[in-house]
């Protein structure tokens, strides 16, 4: 039950950044390519993809992290970070090879899902937000 | 001649590229662990929400992994650019690029952790404050990311910038130097950052009311926790930047290359120092409101004086470069 609902908490999260994430990248990409930016609009969305594929895989393999025995949630972490850099070092050497991306537009791309996480908290902070009434009313500090 | 200069540059990028990635890694790696097991005690203590608490463990993981992520890059163009191979100079600045970045991403990978682990532990304690928590954990860890950023920045000046026209030396000391500055530089902020960070989101979930003054403060606390970083920086321009005269004296590279290491390990101190101050007084200012003027006056007082030991090491850094 526990398992289930945190699960789908992190999908809800994974589906709300990384749609957000793309749609804008691909909308940047739209801009670069319309003022003939080709290699810095396809290094961003090239750069993005990884960046949400590293987010997916992120939040996908932590619930398998619980449960298992302590050598073995290690040497598993261990393999999937492995994995996930790997899978991120492919965008920065294709970038660094090939002209047709854009290797500061690639860096950019690689942290769109840092970047849409902290925009949309800060917005939903400071402007968007009607917490401040919520929380007023139940303090409860949970020893 | 030529040969033997490519063969040491590729040397040198080899090298570059691990140290950048493999003390890039670390701090990363022991933040989010961090988190983790933050998070792992949050979940025992209130599994009726695991659900947010795996969403927050997430999210701060993924902006504690910026800094390694940085290390990749530079990491990734050291590996796979294949650069000028004009003068020896080239060894010591693909050197200098990979130090400062893999040592100035460890601060901030550990300290980026802090908070995002203690806003599992408040979110479990006060679920109500499961916004403000989650936004101030990502205030916090992203201004953590600052020195890391700074690192980043020399190691793409170091690598974009054309230092053949430089005599070898004392050029391949300075640039050392400047990575060195640079790197050291930035743990000290980062971590300090780190725990400031963190006692606000304790604070903020121990008494939601006072989450403005303390989110304020924070900032405020880890603005000043920064400035170490900055002299390192600074230094590190300097060595880059300033040209110097043609010399044949070990002494002359030996003193540009200390001052960079004066600058760097001085900030270390400091950094982490100004951040226990910050760290307390905010979490002070969580417990009693009405404290806020004195305890920020006092915070600044003492974050002033435990930053004293920088500004001599930033002196003895220009003496170094200007005097000597």
């Amino acid at each position: 039950m526990t398992k289930t609902t945190g699960m789908e908490q992190i999908r809800k999260t994974q589906k709300k950044y990384c749609s957000l994430a793309i749609t804008f990248a691909i909308f940047a990409g739209i801009i670069f390519f319309l003022f003939d930016l080709k290699p810095i609009g396809k290094g961003l969305i090239f750069g993005t993809i990884f960046s949400i594929i590293n987010f997916i895989l992120m939040g996908e393999t932590l619930p398998m992290k619980i449960g298992i025995s302590r050598n073995k949630a290690a040497v598993f972490s261990f393999l999937s970070i492995l994995l996930r850099y790997a899978l991120l070092a492919i965008p920065l050497v294709s970038s660094i090879k090939l002209e047709r991306f854009n290797i500061g537009a690639t860096v950019c791309g690689l942290f769109m899902v840092q970047l849409v996480i902290l925009a949309d908290e800060m917005l939903h902070q400071f402007y968007f937000s009607t917490r401040k009434k919520k929380y007023s009313k139940k303090l409860l500090w949970k020893n | 001649m030529t040969d033997d200069i490519q063969v040491w540059v590729k040397v040198a990028a080899f090298i570059g590229g691990g140290m950048a990635m493999g003390f890039g890694a670390l701090g990363a790696a022991i933040g989010e662990g961090y988190t983790a097991a933050k998070a792992n005690e949050a979940i025992a203590r209130n599994p009726q929400i695991s659900g947010d608490l795996f969403k927050t463990m997430l999210i701060g993981q993924a902006i504690a992994e910026s800094a390694s992520i940085f290390a990749l890059v530079i990491a990734m163009i050291l590996l796979f650019t294949d650069f000028a191979a004009e003068s020896y100079v080239m060894v010591s600045v693909l050197l200098a690029a990979g130090l400062s970045m893999g040592l100035g991403a460890i601060g901030s990978g550990v300290g980026s952790g802090f908070p995002a682990g203690e806003a599992c532990t408040g979110i479990a304690r006060q679920p109500a404050m499961n916004g403000r928590l989650t936004t101030n954990m990502l205030i916090g860890s992203a201004v953590c990311q600052t020195p890391a950023i700074f690192a980043l920045v020399t190691s793409f000046i170091l690598l974009f910038t054309n230092f053949s026209d430089r005599p070898v030396s004392p050029t391949w000391a300075a640039i050392l130097g400047a990575g060195f500055a640079s790197g050291f530089g930035a743990i000290g902020s980062g971590l300090g950052g780190g725990l400031v960070a963190q006692a606000s989101c304790e604070g903020i979930a121990r008494q939601p009311l006072s989450a403005t003054p303390v989110t304020n403060v924070m900032l405020l606390g880890q603005a000043v926790t920064q400035t170490t970083a900055i002299y390192g920086l600074l230094i590190s321009f300097i060595l880059m930047f300033k040209g110097f005269a043609p010399s044949q004296s070990i002494a002359e590279s030996m003193a540009l290359l200390g001052a960079g290491l004066c600058m760097g390990i001085g900030a270390i101190g400091p950094g982490i120092g100004e951040g226990f101050t910050a760290q307390s007084a905010v979490k002070w200012i969580s417990r009693n409101q009405s404290a806020t003027a004195s305890l920020t006056r006092s915070m600044l007082v003492g974050q002033a004086v435990a930053e004293s030991t920088g500004i001599y090491a930033l002196v003895i850094s220009l003496v170094l470069i200007f005097v000597i």
